[in-house]
C-alpha cells in the first residue's frame, strides 16, 4: 500500500470523523438546551379585558406584572421586576411611581429610571388579544413603553 | 499490514458520520412539528395582512406544556391540539378543533388528561393517546369522558352527569359493599374498589363486567345482577370516578360546584333564615333577599359575604369563612330563591323560628369569633385545665342559668372575672375571664348572653 | 523565531510523525497514549488473536460514561420524578431517547463483551505466568461490570426495574451471615424505595465507575509490565513455546542469554540493577516483528472504536430501550425476573435458594479467580490443556443455557413454559 494513498484514505477518514465530532458538539449543546421549562410559562392569559379596572394598575403577584388600562389608549403590561437586582417593585398611587424596596430605585409611570441604582427602565411586555377574547401576555417579547393594546 | 485498512477506516468514519446525522435528523423531525406547521398555515388563512401572515407562518415550533403541580401531572397535549381555546377553529379538522364549553376547566389550570385520560408527558400521537403497552390510563372514549367529572366533584350532583349520582345510588342500594370494600368499609370477597378509577380505566371492560361478570372475568364469583344498559353505564361512570386524587389547595377549594342546590344546602347550614327572609318568609331582622341578585353585582354580593361590615359598618351579619365556590353557590341560589324555598327551609327546621333567632345567631358567631370557644368550648362544655382555681378547670357554661341571672352574666362579660383561688399559698390560676367592655359593643354582649341562654341545660332537664 | 510556531511547539513537543523519533515520542510523551509501548508486536494486532475484545469493552465503558454524564443532566434519582424524567428523555429532550438507548445497549454490550474477553483470555492461555494476577483483576472488573449494570437497572424506576432489583437483592440476602446486612446496606431500608434508589444512583454514577476506572488503569498497566499482549499461541513452534516460558522464570537457574546490542536501535537505560527480569524476554528475530504503535496499532484501535460506536449508534436508532409502567410496590408482575445476566442465577435459586443462590455462584467466582493458580501445565497451546478447555467450556455453556432457560422458558409462577406455547389471559 503506497504511503500516499494510505494517507489519503486516512485523511479522508479523519475528515469524516472530525465532522462527526463537530456535529456531536452541536448536538451536545442542543441536548443541554431545555425544550420544556418546569416553571410558570412565559406566555399566559390573564383574563377578560372587562375584569380590569381603569386608573391605578392591577398587580398580579404570581406573574409579577402590572396591568394598566387607559380609557383612551387601552392596555399595557409592565414588569414588576426591578432591573437592578430583581426585587419586586410596588406602584404608589400617591406619586404615580414605582418604588423598589431593596435599594430605593424609583421608576416613573412609564418605567423610566428616576433615581436609584437601577441601570435600565422597567420592561414592558407584549399584550395581545387571544382568539377566545382573553388578554395574553408574552414575557418573551419586550415592547416599548408606548405600546398599547386597544380593546 | 492490512492493505484495505485505511479504506476500511474511511468507510467506518463515513458510517459513523451518517449515523450521527441520522440520529440528529430523527431527533429534529418529530411529528408534532409538522402538526404545528399545519396549524400555523390554518391560522395564516385567517390573518388579514401579509405581515401578520408571515409572523404566524414563521412562529417558533415549540413543545407546549401545562405544568400542573397541584394535579401532579404535566400535560403536553396542546403541542398538537393548538385550537382548543380558539373559537375560530370550530370547524378545523382534528387535532386543531376548538373545544366548546371548556371554561372554567382551562388547560392552563387543569390540563387535559385529568378528564380525557392519555399520557400527558408524551409528544407523539400514539403515546400521548396512551394506547400503548404499559400506560394504564388510555384516552377515554367520547361517551365516558363525563365520568371524569366525578374524579374531583365527589359530593352532590354534577350538572349534566346524572350517571354519577345514579351509579353511586346503585352501588349503595345493590349491596356492592357486601363483597367490595370502598374507602375502608365493605367485604373482602371481591377487590377493593377505592382506587378502581385509577387502576382500571377501561370503560368497555367495566361495562361488560356489569352486564355479565363472567364474560370478562372467567369464573368470577360475582353474580349477574342483570343490570340494564343504562344501569351498567351509570355504574361504570361511578367506577371511573373512584380515585383518591391528591390535589393542591386551589383544586380542593374550587372542587365544590357552585350550583344552586349547593347554595341552598349552605343557606340551611349557616342558618341564614335566622336573620333574613325571602319574599317575606323568614326572619325580619335582616333584609329580604328576593331579587337581590338583580339589585347588586355578583362582586358586590361576594364582598358582602366576605366582609359584611365593610359595606354596612353597623351590620350584625357575621363574616362567615366561606370558600370562593361556596360563596358563588349561595349567590347562585339567591338568583332563583323564592318564598316557597324559604317556606320549605322553615318547615325542615327542628324547632320553629323565633324573633330571637337573629340575635342568638349573631351571638353564636361572636362567641366563636372573639375566642370564647378557646376556653369555654364549642359546646360550652369548659374543661380546659386551670390549676389552682376552684374546680381546677374553666367552668362549663351550660348551667350558668342555675347560678346567675342573665344580667349578672352580661356584667361578667363586660367586667371580667378572676376565678377564686383553691390554695392561697400556691400561685394564682393562670386563666381568667377578661373584661370585654370597650372591645365588644353592649349589643354584642347582650346577644352573646342570648345565645348562652338559648343553650342552657336545667339540672333536671333530660 | 516564529512566535506562533513556538507556542504550538510548547504544547506539542514531539518531532514530526514522519520520523521514527516522532512516532515514538507520540506515544511516550503523550499522557493519553503512553500506556502503549512505542512498538507493538505485529502479530498481536491480528483481529483473530484477541478480536479486540478488551478494547471494545473499554470503548463501551467510555460510551457509557459519556452518555451517562449526559443523561445525568436530566435525571433525578428520586421516585416518582425518576420515572417522569425517563419519559421526558423519551419525549421532550433533544436526542434524549437516542442517548438513553445508547446507554442501555452499550451496557448490555459491555456485559457480553467482558464475558467474551474473559473467554478469549482463557482460551489463549493468556492468564498464565506472569499474568495471573491480571486475570484476577479482570474477574473483579467483570463483577464490577455486573454491579454497574445491576445498579443502573433500578434507575428508570419502572416495574421492570423495581421488581428485578427486588428479586436480585433478595437473592443476595441468602448469603449466610452477611446476606441480610448487605441487603440492608444496599437498600437503605427493608424494601426497595427512595433510599434504595439514591444509594443505587450513587453507586452507579460515582463509586462503581471510580473503582472500575482505577482497576482498569491497573489492568492496562499490568498488561504493559507483563510484556504486552500475549503471543498468539499457534504461531509458536513447539520448542519456542518451551523456551518462552522458562526464560526469566524465578524457578529456573539458567543463565540469561546474552544478546549483542543492535546498531540500529536506541536503547534507554532507566536504572542499572542486578537480578533477573520478571517478564518474558524475546529473541532478536521476534523483536524485528515489532512495528510502531503509530500508525499501526492506533489505526486499528480507531477502527475498533468506530465499529463499536457505529454498532451502538445503529442499534440505538432502531431499537428502543424498554420502559414499562411506573414502579408499583403493590403489584408484582408475574413472573418477576432479574436482569438477563442474573437470570441464570435466578434459575439456580428457583431450585435451591442457599445452594443455587449463594453456594454455587460463590464457588464459581472462587473457581474463576483460582484458574491461573491451578497450573497443570505451563503450556498455552490448546492441545496441551484439554481438560482446562473442557471445564471452562462447560462453565460457559451451562451459564448460557441457564440464562436462555430463565429468559425464554420460564413463565408465570416460574413454571416451565416453552416460548412457542401461547399463554392465554394474564395481566
Amino acid at each position: 500500500m503506497k504511503r500516499r494513498s494510505f494517507l489519503n484514505w486516512g485523511t479522508a477518514g479523519l475528515v469524516a470523523l472530525w465532522s462527526a465530532i463537530g456535529v456531536s458538539l452541536g448536538a451536545v449543546v442542543r441536548f443541554l438546551t431545555p425544550s420544556v421549562f418546569y416553571e410558570p410559562p412565559q406566555t399566559f392569559k390573564i383574563g377578560d379585558p372587562a375584569d380590569f379596572s381603569f386608573g391605578p394598575p392591577t398587580f398580579l403577584a404570581e406573574e409579577k406584572i402590572f396591568v394598566f388600562r387607559d380609557r383612551e389608549k387601552g392596555f399595557a403590561v409592565a414588569s414588576a421586576v426591578c432591573t437592578h437586582l430583581g426585587c419586586t417593585v410596588g406602584y404608589f398611587q400617591s406619586d404615580e411611581r414605582f418604588h423598589c424596596p431593596c435599594h430605593g430605585s424609583v421608576f416613573s409611570a412609564d418605567g423610566a429610571v428616576l433615581h436609584g441604582p437601577a441601570p435600565r427602565p422597567l420592561e414592558w411586555f407584549e399584550v395581545t388579544l387571544a382568539r377566545d377574547g382573553q388578554l395574553r401576555v408574552d414575557k418573551d417579547h419586550a415592547v416599548p413603553a408606548s405600546y398599547r393594546l386597544m380593546v | 499490514m492490512d492493505r484495505r485498512l485505511p479504506q476500511f477506516f474511511f468507510a467506518l468514519s463515513l458510517i459513523v458520520l451518517a449515523l450521527m446525522l441520522a440520529a440528529v435528523w430523527q431527533a429534529g423531525t418529530p411529528a408534532w412539528k409538522n402538526y404545528q406547521q399545519e396549524f400555523h398555515r390554518l391560522e395564516a388563512v385567517g390573518e388579514p395582512n401579509a405581515a401578520a401572515k408571515s409572523d404566524v407562518l414563521n412562529a417558533a415550533l415549540v413543545i407546549r406544556q401545562d405544568l400542573l403541580p397541584g394535579l401532579q401531572r404535566v400535560d403536553r397535549c396542546t403541542t398538537c391540539h393548538l385550537g382548543v381555546e380558539d373559537p375560530t377553529m370550530k370547524n378545523a379538522p382534528q387535532p386543531f378543533a376548538f373545544h366548546a364549553n371548556l371554561a372554567p376547566h382551562v388547560p392552563a389550570k387543569f390540563g387535559c388528561t385529568v378528564c380525557h385520560g392519555g399520557q400527558g408527558l408524551a409528544t407523539d400521537k400514539l403515546n400521548a393517546h396512551g394506547r400503548v403497552p404499559f400506560w394504564q390510563e388510555p384516552l377515554l372514549p367520547k361517551e365516558y369522558i363525563r365520568a371524569s367529572c366525578g374524579r374531583c366533584h365527589k359530593e352532590g350532583e354534577v350538572p349534566g352527569v346524572p350517571e354519577l349520582t345514579d351509579g353511586r345510588r346503585l352501588f349503595e342500594t345493590q349491596g356492592c359493599r357486601g363483597c367490595h370494600k370502598l374507602n375502608g368499609v365493605g367485604g373482602t370477597i371481591g377487590p377493593d374498589l377505592t382506587e378502581e378509577g385509577a387502576i382500571r380505566r377501561f370503560p368497555q371492560w367495566l361495562e361488560q363486567h356489569f352486564l355479565d361478570p363472567n364474560i370478562v372475568s372467567r369464573n368470577s364469583p360475582m353474580p349477574n345482577f342483570h343490570f340494564t344498559k343504562e344501569q351498567a353505564r351509570a355504574l361504570t361512570f361511578y367506577m371511573l370516578s373512584l380515585t383518591s386524587e391528591q390535589m393542591g389547595t386551589y383544586y380542593s377549594s374550587v372542587r365544590l360546584i357552585p350550583s344552586a342546590g349547593y347554595g341552598r344546602q349552605l343557606f340551611v347550614e349557616k342558618n341564614c333564615i335566622a336573620c333574613h327572609n325571602v319574599g317575606g318568609v323568614g326572619s325580619k331582622s335582616g333584609p329580604d333577599l328576593s331579587g337581590v341578585t338583580k339589585q347588586h353585582s355578583p362582586g358586590w354580593l361576594d364582598e358582602q359575604l366576605v366582609n359584611p361590615q365593610l359595606i354596612y359598618p353597623g351590620s350584625i351579619m357575621p363574616a362567615y369563612d366561606l370558600e370562593t365556590n361556596a360563596r358563588k353557590a349561595i349567590i347562585t341560589f339567591m338568583a332563583s330563591a323564592t318564598a316557597e324555598d324559604a317556606q320549605s327551609i322553615l318547615s325542615q327546621r327542628t324547632r320553629p323560628l323565633t324573633p330571637q333567632d337573629a340575635a342568638i345567631e349573631a351571638g353564636k358567631q361572636s362567641f366563636a369569633r372573639f375566642g370564647c370557644v378557646g376556653c369555654h368550648g364549642l359546646q360550652l362544655q369548659g374543661g380546659v385545665p386551670n390549676p389552682n382555681s376552684q374546680g381546677g378547670e374553666v367552668p362549663s357554661l351550660l348551667h350558668a342559668s342555675d347560678d346567675y341571672t342573665k344580667e349578672e352574666v352580661t356584667k361578667i362579660i363586660q367586667n371580667g372575672k378572676v376565678p377564686p383561688v383553691e390554695n392561697p399559698a400556691k400561685p394564682a390560676a393562670p386563666l381568667y375571664m377578661p373584661p370585654w367592655k370597650g372591645v365588644l359593643a353592649d349589643e354584642d354582649i347582650n346577644r352573646i348572653a342570648d345565645y348562652l341562654w338559648s343553650l342552657q341545660k336545667k339540672k333536671d332537664a333530660w | 523565531m516564529n512566535p506562533i510556531r513556538d507556542a504550538w511547539q510548547s504544547i506539542f513537543r514531539r518531532d514530526p510523525l514522519s520520523t521514527d523519533k516522532g512516532k515514538s515520542e507520540l506515544v511516550f510523551l503523550n499522557v493519553w497514549l503512553h500506556i502503549h509501548p512505542a512498538k507493538v508486536k505485529k502479530e498481536n494486532l491480528k483481529v483473530k488473536h484477541t478480536f479486540y475484545l478488551g478494547f471494545i469493552t473499554f470503548f463501551l465503558f467510555l460510551i457509557l460514561v459519556t452518555t451517562g454524564v449526559a443523561l445525568m443532566f436530566y435525571y433525578r434519582p428520586h421516585p416518582p420524578q425518576a420515572y417522569q424524567d425517563m419519559k421526558d428523555l423519551q419525549f421532550v429532550v433533544y436526542l434524549g431517547s437516542f442517548l438513553r438507548n445508547m446507554h442501555r445497549w452499550a451496557a448490555h454490550g459491555m456485559v457480553i463483551c467482558v464475558f467474551l474477553h474473559m473467554c478469549r483470555v482463557f482460551y489463549t492461555g493468556s492468564y498464565k505466568r506472569p499474568r495471573q494476577f491480571n486475570w484476577v483483576i479482570g474477574v473483579v472488573l467483570f463483577l464490577l461490570t455486573l454491579g454497574l449494570s445491576f445498579t443502573g437497572y433500578l434507575l428508570p424506576w419502572d416495574q421492570l426495574a423495581f421488581w428485578a432489583i427486588t428479586v436480585g437483592t433478595n437473592i443476595g440476602s441468602y448469603a449466610p451471615l452477611v446476606g441480610g446486612r448487605i441487603r440492608e446496606l444496599l437498600l437503605g431500608g427493608h424494601t426497595v424505595g427512595e433510599s434504595a434508589l439514591l444509594r443505587f444512583y450513587v453507586l452507579h454514577v460515582a463509586l462503581l465507575p471510580a473503582l472500575a476506572t482505577l482497576l482498569t488503569m491497573v489492568h492496562f498497566w499490568r498488561v504493559r509490565k507483563d510484556g504486552g499482549l500475549s503471543r498468539p499461541v499457534w504461531k509458536l513452534k513447539e520448542e519456542k513455546a518451551a523456551q518462552l516460558v522458562s526464560i526469566g522464570g524465578p524457578d529456573t537457574n539458567g543463565p540469561l542469554a546474552a544478546v549483542p546490542a543492535s546498531k540500529d536501535k536506541t536503547y534507554g537505560l532507566m536504572e542499572v540493577v542486578t537480578g533477573k527480569p520478571i517478564f518474558e524476554t524475546v529473541s532478536m528475530e521476534e523483536e524485528e516483528d515489532a512495528v510502531f504503535s503509530y500508525p499501526y496499532a492506533f489505526f486499528r484501535e480507531g477502527v475498533a472504536l468506530l465499529v463499536t460506536v457505529a454498532t451502538v449508534m445503529a442499534v440505538s436508532i432502531f431499537w428502543q430501550a424498554p420502559l414499562e409502567e411506573l414502579a408499583n410496590p403493590a403489584k408484582t408482575p408475574n413472573p418477576a425476573k432479574a436482569p438477563w445476566y442474573f437470570l441464570g442465577l435466578q434459575e439456580l435459586v428457583s431450585h435451591s435458594a442457599l445452594l443455587g443462590g449463594v453456594v454455587v455462584p460463590a464457588l464459581a467466582v472462587l473457581a474463576l479467580i483460582a484458574i491461573p493458580y491451578i497450573n497443570l501445565t505451563p503450556s498455552r497451546r490448546l492441545a496441551d490443556r484439554k481438560w482446562a478447555i473442557r471445564a471452562f467450556t462447560l462453565f460457559v455453556v451451562v451459564n448460557v443455557v441457564l440464562i436462555i432457560v430463565g429468559t425464554f422458558f420460564r413463565g408465570p409462577g416460574w413454571a416451565f413454559v416453552p416460548p412457542w406455547v401461547h399463554i392465554a389471559g394474564g395481566e
